[in-house]
């Protein structure tokens, strides 16, 4: 994956990233991500749980987070509030500038639309859609020609090495490649930050090892801001900091370059 | 990619379900139209009806015939241009099935009276100058395949022959008309009263009643006023009558079978409640099948109308889908079953108005079936449609 995406930077053929449109968000606004004192709860059983508790957090742009932590410690929650998948209880969740916590559910989705691309866990895709629909499917949103929109997704499939899977439909593929399509599709519309939740949780070890090369290549080659959720420390390996969670609240955030001095 | 195609690959994500579904709305739409265009012809013939024609029959019942003395004195009332006896025949041609209506009458005054009968093949002249002459319905000609100048055999069940039981009466094809309007019964077989009395008389020694008098008004009469003098004539007996209008009397011949319409539009209705209740039962099934991807769609930045769309678009594709062939099936069918039921629904036909009609129920069943999976879609929290399994 790492020789694919050296050769099509090296390629004086082919046109950079930035020039198929998947290169160009990087930072916006110069900013990152600001968590002020949130808090979120949930109810299950008659019983008020606190998964995060009056949470500050701040993480920079253009960086690779890897946040970790035991079960139930808010890291998914964090993350789908990162996402505007989920609203706080209370506390401000400002995102490349952008308070997304006062946003309304219409607000929210457009700003989904164009500042966050989303690799889950148990991958996501639509199975009654080809790996080329379910990558241009965001790309519906965007004004773009019905031939933009091929072009692109093509070309992010070939950025994930699936060049020759466009038409097979996710059951399909193998785990490893159902993840680049997903990964594929979370970068077509050329988001600024991606948000990975476990996203080699259900693969082997090879696989694994291929979508954290591919996501440590978007970051220091396309500029991404990651922010992975993981419980594996062989994965947060990729990550340039790792933030720690427990009970909801931080631990701390480490830089694993200055951890290494 | 955009979303028509996810609406249509989702339709096939369950084949046989929806399959099954647009089947049972292929077969509700056919019956809704069939039922529908059955009330619309009976409808169709008492809407056609002329205003200037009156018809005369018994007070007690239509079954009930009506002296032939009669005929003179409605004639005296003003405002009659002409006037011709009718009777009932009630024959069949070979086999019981072969049912048809047979009339008795004055082939003159009736021509003159239905100007709706354009003879086509062979001539008025003939059928005036022959005894035994009739004239037929291009249906039955089609029907039967009979032509000018065959002699026909229909064997009575009012009328027996006076040669005896099952002896058949022999009429001479001398003509044959087509209607000009398509709700006028192109199946008539119409032959001379005279012919008819006297063979009638030749056996039973009495001259045959008349079971209606048909009326043309002359131009600018007003109907009722001849209806009420007609009715007066006969009020201190030997017997009463009843005038009505033309429309009045199509209307009432229909509710001999009892009230037809409204016991065919019921049967309609509980069709299409019985297939909207399917119809919402599969798309809630489709609507919780789709959840999961619900929640994709949301987490890439759809809004809740996105999916609202789709899953109405869904909706409306398999009922219209569904509808469409239902009601392009009913027109097909059209022929076969103007055939079957022409005896009693002359004139039947798949009307453009009941097409349209089909046409938007299917978007009104699509619209109404999708709303309840859309509004529940659109309700969904992003975050629990994601955590739902396939």
């Amino acid at each position: 994956m790492t020789a694919r995406l050296n050769a099509r930077s090296t390629d004086p053929h082919a046109p950079p990233a930035a020039a198929r449109g998947l290169a160009n968000q990087t930072n916006p606004m110069g900013q990152g991500i600001d968590l002020q004192r949130v808090t979120k709860t949930y109810s299950r059983g008659g019983e008020t749980l606190r998964v995060l508790d009056e949470l500050d957090l701040a993480m920079e742009a253009g960086h690779f987070y890897a946040l970790m932590g035991p079960s139930g410690s808010g890291k998914t929650t964090l993350l789908n509030l990162i996402g505007a998948l989920d609203s706080p209880d209370s506390g401000h969740v400002v995102v490349g500038g952008e308070d997304i916590s006062r946003l309304g559910r219409g607000e929210l989705a457009d700003w989904r639309a164009a500042n966050v691309g989303f690799v889950f866990q148990g991958f996501n895709l639509i199975p009654v859609l080809s790996a080329l629909e379910n990558v241009s499917l965001p790309l519906a949103l965007t004004p773009l020609s019905r031939s933009q929109r091929r072009e692109r997704a093509e070309y992010a499939l070939e950025l994930v090495g699936l060049a020759d899977r466009m038409s097979h439909r996710p059951r399909q593929l193998s785990g490893g490649q159902e993840q680049r399509c997903a990964i594929a599709r979370a970068i077509v519309t050329d988001p600024a930050f991606l948000l990975a939740d476990e996203p080699t949780g259900d693969l082997d070890r090879e696989s694994a090892d291929q979508v954290l090369e591919l996501l440590r290549r978007l970051n220091s080659d396309l500029g991404k801001t990651i922010l992975m959720v993981t419980h594996d420390p062989h994965a947060a390996e990729s990550a340039q900091r790792v933030v720690q969670l427990d009970k909801g609240r931080l631990l701390g955030v480490t830089d694993r370059a200055e951890a290494a001095h | 990619m955009d979303l028509a195609r996810l609406v249509w690959r989702n339709l096939g994500r369950r084949k046989l379900r929806t399959t099954l579904t647009m089947a049972s709305l292929v077969v509700a739409f056919f019956l809704l139209c069939t039922l529908r265009s059955l009330v619309t012809t009976l409808q169709s013939g008492a809407d056609a009806a002329s205003a200037s024609r009156l018809i005369v029959q018994s007070a007690v019942s239509l079954f009930v015939d009506l002296p032939q003395s009669y005929q003179s004195k409605i004639a005296t009332v003003e405002g009659i241009e002409h006037m011709s006896k009718w009777q009932w025949f009630g024959g069949y041609y070979q086999e019981p099935r072969n049912r048809f209506a047979q009339f008795a009458v004055d082939p003159e005054e009736t021509l003159t009276i239905y100007p709706e009968m354009q003879v086509i093949d062979g001539s008025v002249e003939d059928f005036y100058a022959n005894r035994r002459g009739v004239l037929i319905g291009e249906g039955l000609v089609e029907q039967f395949g009979w032509k000018v100048g065959d002699t026909v055999p229909i064997l009575p069940e009012l009328f027996p022959h006076p040669d005896g039981v099952g002896v058949a009466w022999e009429f001479q094809v001398a003509a044959v008309y087509r209607p000009t309007q398509r709700n006028f019964d192109a199946k008539m077989f119409m032959f001379h009263w005279d012919y008819f009395e006297d063979t009638v008389k030749a056996g039973s020694g009495e001259a045959p009643g008349v079971g209606t008098y048909i009326l043309k008004l002359a131009q600018g009469v007003e109907p009722t006023s001849v209806m009420a003098s007609v009715d007066a004539l006969f009020e201190n007996g030997p017997q009463r009558v009843q005038a009505t209008s033309e429309s009045e009397f199509q209307k009432q011949f229909v509710t001999m079978f009892g009230n037809v319409p409204f016991f065919v539009s019921t049967i309609g209705g509980g069709v299409l409640i019985a297939i909207l209740l399917a119809v919402i039962n599969t798309m809630l099934m489709a609507g919780r099948e789709q959840t999961h991807d619900i929640g994709i769609m949301k987490a890439l930045g759809f809004s809740d109308g996105d999916v609202v769309r789709v899953l109405a678009q869904q909706s409306l594709l398999i009922c219209v889908l569904g509808g469409a062939l239902g009601i392009g099936l009913a027109k097909l069918a059209e022929p076969g079953i103007a055939d079957a039921v022409g005896a009693m629904f002359g004139g039947y036909e798949v009307k453009r108005g009941t097409m349209l009609f089909g046409a938007a129920l299917t978007v009104a069943l699509g619209v109404f079936a999708g709303f309840a999976p859309a509004w529940r879609a659109a309700r969904l929290q992003t975050v629990d449609a994601l955590a739902s399994k396939d």
